[in-house]
């Protein structure tokens, strides 16, 4: 109660501050939340933007697809690198210089690889989820305890045996906190894509909303924006917490 | 008494980055049915690697280990359970999920296997840490899981690497008592690998002193004491000398 009363508090103040600032700011550029709320109005009902059903659904099929490719691509290449010993210590190396380059460098190239549609946008969020998750699994990899091995074998357990109920348990929450992480950068990815230049989808909406100085729509956007960013790590700690009790 | 246990001209050499190590050289010894054998010897010697072999776990390079009349080949945890110095706990399972995982991958029912490792923790003296996670049990109760685990197979045979190695003074000589007790209840034969005196004294009925490496059998004495057996006695105290003196040699060899 205290938690949820401490929160409510600090929203509250944030609110207020942000309602005073806006109404002391030329009113092209800042908008107080009071002004927020009939354009988040018009917006849901679909007055100011009627394609926002459209772009919602385009930018959240841009996500999936990034994310499964990079669920895909992370783990197979994570367990390529993390169990054959001569092709991680050759290539893992490469792969954490390579994440620590600013993934905002590759995106012009990509826009000139795969247009201005949404294949870019999927390849840039790929780009962002892909490192998390294969470096989680080359960390969690690491993470197990070689004699934990040792008495599985000694137990009977074959390679098989030895993944599911040693390598996995033992890696996992280090792999699920990388699939999440993976998940957040393919979203965040996905709409600075849209952002940096699209035709379609939430950031071209957002786009134009801004460059037209409709601020209240922008703000607008950007909270609904924000609820999908919000509801996709809700539905990811749901899956954490999910693969927590498959463990056991 | 059959042997149980055979091991004939058994050498294995590791290749290190400073040159090939023999670990074992030559080595052979039989164990009986019901027997208590200790290998001892000092640190680095090969007894684990003796162990590794019997269990399967580290492949021979020469001659032949045959347990149960069957030549080893690999793990077989129907025969052949083993305790190591690491107890090697699973963390994210509690006690009796760790001593039922033997059976679990042996595909035992699990009301089944749940009863035989709820069975065992009233001897093992661990009936009130059956929901317990191994971080929340103290070093000689993690060794004890690690023992059950080992017992839940039923297995004829028991290996014990160290088992007590990393424990305290006090705690060794409780656990020394507890798993001869275990032992002259469950009737197993046991090889067990230590580098104490005062534990292959206390608890074998043979002793095997290895050489210091390249390892081999230096000698072997039946010990047909009585248990409980005590320390003071003029003949323990007398076998104690002869040990060391045997052992002594080795482990100065083994410091150079």
């Amino acid at each position: 109660m205290t938690v949820l009363g401490l929160r409510l508090g600090l929203l509250a103040l944030l609110l207020a501050a942000w309602e005073i600032a806006g109404r002391m700011m030329n009113p092209l550029l800042g908008v107080p939340p009071s002004a927020v709320l009939p354009s988040l109005r018009d917006l849901v009902l679909l007055r100011s933007y009627p394609d926002l059903p459209a772009s919602l659904w385009l930018t959240i099929r841009e996500i999936a697809t990034a994310y499964a490719l990079a669920v895909a691509a992370g783990l197979g290449c994570g367990f390529m690198l993390g169990m054959h010993r001569l092709i991680g210590g050759a290539w893992g190396p490469m792969l954490a210089a390579l994440y620590a380059v600013p993934a905002v460098v590759w995106y012009p190239s990509l826009m000139l690889f795969f247009g201005l549609g949404a294949a870019s946008k999927i390849a840039f969020g790929f780009l962002l989820g892909f490192f998390p998750i294969a470096l989680a699994v080359l960390a969690g990899i690491r993470q197990v305890n070689p004699q934990l091995v040792v008495v599985a074998r000694a137990y009977g357990a074959g390679t098989v045996t030895v993944f599911r109920k040693v390598m996995l348990p033992a890696m996992l929450f280090t792999l699920v906190g990388g699939l999440r992480t993976g998940l957040a950068l393919c979203v965040i990815g996905v709409v600075v894509g849209e952002i940096l230049g699209s035709k379609a989808g939430m950031g071209a909406l957002i786009n134009h909303a801004y460059g037209l100085l409709r601020t209240g729509d922008y703000v607008a956007l950007v909270l609904v924006t924000l609820a999908l960013v919000v509801g996709s790590d809700a539905l990811a700690s749901q899956l954490e917490r999910r693969a927590c009790r498959w463990t056991e | 008494m059959s042997d149980l246990i055979v091991i004939e001209g058994v050498s294995k050499r590791y290749v290190t980055s400073s040159g090939p190590v023999d670990a074992l050289r030559d080595v052979s010894l039989s164990v009986g049915v019901g027997e208590f054998c200790t290998l001892l010897g000092p640190s680095g010697c090969g007894k684990s690697t003796l162990l590794g072999i019997l269990g399967g776990l580290v492949p021979a390079d020469a001659g032949r280990a045959v347990v149960d009349g069957r030549p080893v080949d690999g793990p077989d945890p129907r025969r052949v359970a083993t305790v190591f110095q690491d107890p090697g706990l699973f963390p994210w399972r509690t006690t009796v999920e760790n001593v039922e995982f033997g059976l679990e991958l042996q595909g035992v029912p699990a009301q089944r296997r749940r009863r035989v490792a709820t069975d065992l923790l009233g001897p093992l003296g661990l009936r009130d840490f059956a929901a317990k996670y191994p971080r929340e049990l103290s070093g000689g109760m993690r060794q004890r899981v690690a023992i059950g685990r080992a017992l839940a197979l039923d297995a004829k045979i028991l290996l014990m690497d160290e088992p007590f190695g990393a424990l305290d003074e006090q705690t060794r000589v409780l656990m020394g008592e507890w798993l001869l007790d275990i032992w002259r209840r469950t009737r197993k034969t046991v090889i067990f690998v230590t580098h104490s005196l005062h534990e292959a004294l206390f608890l074998s009925t043979r002793v095997a002193v290895m050489t210091a490496r390249p390892g081999r059998i230096k000698a072997a004495l039946d010990l047909t004491m009585e248990y409980p057996r005590s320390m003071e006695s003029a003949e323990m105290v007398a076998l104690r000398a002869k040990l060391w003196s045997e052992i002594r040699e080795e482990s100065l060899r083994a410091m150079r």
